[in-house]
């Protein structure tokens, strides 16, 4: 037994030595990001192309890997944050600034992503992938008219049927559009509003949920869900009585760009990475493959008519206009969410 | 003698020694951490506050920490109530069978409890296995409402932790002398009587560890009535979570798991005076 | 009791760990990429993750990190019920308090807290930290486990060793741990188990080169799970019971 205890031990050891030391390639990266987000096919390309190796960490929330991040500091040349996120980041001096000069294929980079509130003449960030949190509807419970707009989540009929994401951020959001505010309201008295609104919209809620959401719409467990595009777009592939409504009021976008933290190292390697990603080839496929719209301009030649034609990934001008990008909030304006959000979440 | 003088201070040392390193240390910086002010441009700010010991006070904190202790105790009692008879059928099967019949059950826990949960979905959700099955068989005409139940909640949470309170009764009710058993019956004691005077008392320090396995973890868990539940209350665990993560508030997160700590060290302290009174010898 | 109501309930009970297993095993050939309705046969999501090979070295150091952490666990854990058990000394009751707090922690806090240490002593995050970490999540486990089974043993077995002129150590591993050897199993068993599953301290303790499976596998399921997740659990569960029977299988061929 104890022989061998120790030579399960002695093995072990050997081997996690032998893996750790085994590789040495000179140029690596070091890239943070969602998981799921970087295929493998387009990574081993980057390498053959460069001669630079990719080490990848994912995470699965920006809050976790800006607490990483901020705590560890070091060992991360890129990663990819949430245009909140971006702000943050940029607000608190944790980015690298990151000349879009350099960058060659940043011309093909749409102005509507470019020059945003979160980082002002994209000093800081490159648009990576976007999309929008909408109303995604299950047109076979319920009648199409009966929602037409995010007024008519409080109708009576919904009572036990409605989905929300598990984000105070969204949440509020969806109270503070349906009073007219913007999302990044920070007017004490108009969140207020919002939270007395949202209050109402409680009997209605069956879920909180923004994991995986079309599994509760999908089942037929609740009619009408606030979720982000990627999820409503899988829902409707497999039920096309599920629709998705841009609610006129308006909604919220999201935009993951590539940044470069304080204590990255591989500085040259990460400007030739995201050089390599915006190639309109590379785009498209990335586009094509995690089934996000990609903010990049060359891309349309490359993709499929479905998909380029498909109102849940693209969404078409008219209703585009109404998206507004979620940026960061200051620290009172982030009190009073938590506040309200625990009342919300706690009765 | 000498030799056994170094073991046991070797033992000792050691003990103390991780514990030093695992336990107290980040504790104290933890507890040094719930006293300051969280900051913006570095997480927390030199100066010393009450505020977040005071923020616990209020009535949020209160129903959800109500919630959370009620939700741990019945899972630890619904997992009792399953694990005894089972952990008892497994001990008194064949020797040879046992140790297969306990690693089956280990088995499925060595899948991601993430995907296990998901998996419970699929058997649960309003067009899932079970409610197929039931309409398929015409016992039922309309699915049963199981998901986003507390019903689906504790299914959940006991699939999770059952093992947790498998292991410490079968560990246990094996170590309860047959012979005893024989007396018991010899002296004409019922099945019942047997039970309940000599294997309960004998497997209660296995029923309170597996009690505590259960009911500390459920207490910190809240993925489970998240995915299963739908997330409409606010559990101990998901407002730590926020705390530490969403709302970047990292002194309150101590606090609150100080705090909470410090509150069940109390309950289990008041325990063991009750037990100890009582004559049980049960927590030495 | 009845032998059929026994080995029945027995039956419901394993019936009801197994059939969401069953649940991820038949998905894993389903022919569907959303895996949410049954859309026809395929092996494709077993190719598929032969040739992930990025997945799979995840999942390697999952394993390598899950038998390393359970097995210093369990001799932390083991040491530390025995010293509770058979010795009184100073600071005795406050072990069982820290092992009480260490156990229903939430994971952030032992994260957080653990990586402040880390970082407090310009510990590099990777395999060292990662094993460390797991290790505090396990060892109270142990700990309890292997102690509640002391309790229902013998004293008097223990006295006549000791009247024989056993030495502590002898004590110890000719009788304690004979003994005890069901309740460490158990013990390195919830071990491997819990640093299997666990995400948060994971996340945070570990550096980018050492990425372990959970972490992947927990961001892969916020995109509703595919095949390949559930090909790869079927194929670590396979992996993990046979390594196990052939272990015991070895150990009962040399004693």
């Amino acid at each position: 037994m104890k022989t061998f205890l120790t030579a399960t031990c002695l093995s072990l050891f050997m081997l996690t030595t032998a893996v750790s030391t085994g590789f040495g390639a000179d140029k690596v990266l070091n890239l943070f990001i969602w998981s799921e987000y970087m295929p493998d096919e387009v990574l081993a390309d980057f390498t053959k192309e460069t001669g630079i190796r990719v080490n990848i960490a994912t995470y699965d929330s920006n809050e976790a890997m800006y607490a990483k991040i901020k705590l560890v500091g070091k060992g991360y040349d890129l990663i990819v944050p949430s245009s909140d996120y971006v702000g943050l980041m940029r607000r608190q001096g944790m980015l690298i600034p990151i000349d879009v000069n350099k960058i060659s294929n940043f011309k093909f980079i749409a102005p509507q992503f470019t020059n945003q509130s979160f980082d002002p003449d994209n000093k800081y960030s490159v648009p990576y992938m976007w999309g929008s949190t909408a109303l995604a509807i299950n047109t076979s419970l319920l009648p199409a008219e009966t929602v037409q707009q995010t007024a008519d989540l409080w109708k009576p009929e919904l009572k036990g049927r409605l989905l929300l994401p598990n984000d105070p951020r969204e949440v509020i959001g969806l109270g503070l559009k349906t009073l007219g505010y913007s999302i990044n309201e920070k007017d004490p008295k108009h969140l207020q509003q919002a939270f007395e609104k949202l209050r109402l919209l409680k009997p209605s809620v069956r879920v909180f949920d923004s994991d995986s959401p079309k599994q509760a719409i999908l089942s037929g467990e609740v009619s009408v869900g606030l979720m982000w595009n990627g999820e409503a777009f899988i829902a409707n592939k497999e039920n096309k009585m599920i629709r998705y409504l841009y609610p006129p009021e308006g909604f919220s976008l999201w935009l993951d760009s590539f940044c470069m933290p304080k204590g990255a190292v591989n500085i040259d390697a990460a400007y030739r990475f995201i050089d390599y990603i915006l190639q309109p080839k590379v785009a498209a496929y990335l586009s094509q493959s995690i089934g996000y719209s990609s903010p990049n301009t060359g891309v349309s030649e490359y993709l499929p008519e479905e998909m380029k034609n498909n109102p849940i990934v693209y969404p078409p001008a008219q209703d585009a206009v109404r998206g507004e990008f979620l940026d960061s909030l200051d620290e009172n304006t982030m009190k009073l969410y938590e506040q309200y959000w625990i009342q919300i979440k706690s009765k | 003698m000498n030799e056994s003088l170094f073991f046991r201070r070797l033992l000792i040392g050691t003990t103390w020694g991780w514990v030093c390193l695992l336990a107290l240390i980040p504790y104290i910086i933890l507890l040094g951490v719930s006293w300051l002010q969280p900051g913006t441009d570095t997480l927390v700010l030199p100066t010393i506050t009450k505020e977040n010991y005071r923020h616990l006070l209020s009535p949020e904190v209160f129903t959800i920490t109500a919630e959370s202790v009620l939700l741990a105790a019945c899972t630890a009692l619904l997992c009792l109530a399953v694990g005894y008879p089972f952990a008892a059928i497994l001990a008194n099967a064949p020797a040879k069978l046992q140790p297969p019949l306990l690693l089956l059950v280990m088995i499925p826990f060595w899948t991601n409890s993430l995907i296990r949960t998901y998996a419970l979905i699929m058997l649960l959700k309003a067009d899932g296995l079970i409610n197929t099955a039931l309409i398929r068989t015409g016992l039922l005409t309309e699915p049963l409402q199981l998901m986003y139940t507390p019903f689906a909640v504790f299914i959940g949470l006991v699939y999770t932790l059952l093992p947790f309170m498998i292991l410490p009764l079968y560990a246990a009710l094996k170590a309860v002398d047959p012979k005893l058993l024989e007396a018991g019956r010899d002296l004409g004691a019922s099945w019942l009587q047997n039970f309940l005077k000599i294997t309960i008392p004998l497997t209660m320090p296995g029923i309170i560890a597996g009690t505590m396995l259960v009911f500390l973890p459920a207490l910190g868990m809240f993925y489970v009535s998240d995915i299963l539940g739908g997330a409409r209350t606010m559990l101990l665990g998901n407002y730590i979570r926020d705390q530490f993560l969403v709302f970047r508030n990292i002194p309150m997160g101590s606090a609150a798991s100080i705090t909470m700590t410090l509150a069940m060290g109390l309950l289990l302290l008041l325990y063991y005076l009750a037990t100890r009174r009582s004559g049980g010898r049960v927590m030495r | 009791m009845n032998r059929w109501v026994r080995w029945g309930y027995a039956g419901g009970i394993y019936l009801f760990l197994y059939l969401p297993l069953a649940v991820v095993a038949v998905f894993s050939l389903n022919n569907s990429k959303y895996s949410l309705a049954w859309k026809g046969f395929t092996f494709d999501w077993y190719v598929r993750l032969w040739n992930n090979t990025d997945l799979m070295t995840t999942a390697f150091h999952s394993l390598v990190i899950a038998a390393s952490a359970a097995t210093l666990a369990t001799l932390l854990g083991t040491g530390a019920a025995f010293i509770l058990h058979h010795y009184r000394f100073p600071g005795r009751h406050a072990l069982f308090g820290v092992l009480f707090v260490m156990m229903m922690s939430p994971d952030i806090v032992i994260a957080i807290s653990l990586l402040l240490l880390f970082l407090a002593l310009f510990l590099p995050l990777g395999f060292i930290t990662l094993l460390i970490a797991h290790t505090a999540l396990c060892v109270p486990f142990v700990a309890i486990t292997v102690y509640s089974r002391f309790h229902g043993f013998p004293t008097d077995i223990v006295d006549a060793a000791r009247d024989l002129g056993a030495n502590e150590y002898q004590v110890f591993r000719k009788i304690i741990l004979p003994l005890a050897a069901p309740a460490v199993v158990a013990g390195w068993l919830l071990s491997f188990t819990l640093s299997l599953d666990d995400v948060i301290i994971s996340f945070f303790t570990t550096g980018p080169d050492y990425e372990v499976l959970p972490l992947r596998i927990y961001s892969m399921v916020r995109l509703g799970i595919k095949p390949d997740v559930n090909a790869l659990c079927v194929v670590l569960m396979i992996i993990t019971a046979t390594a196990l029977i052939l272990t015991r299988k070895l150990l009962k061929e040399k004693t």
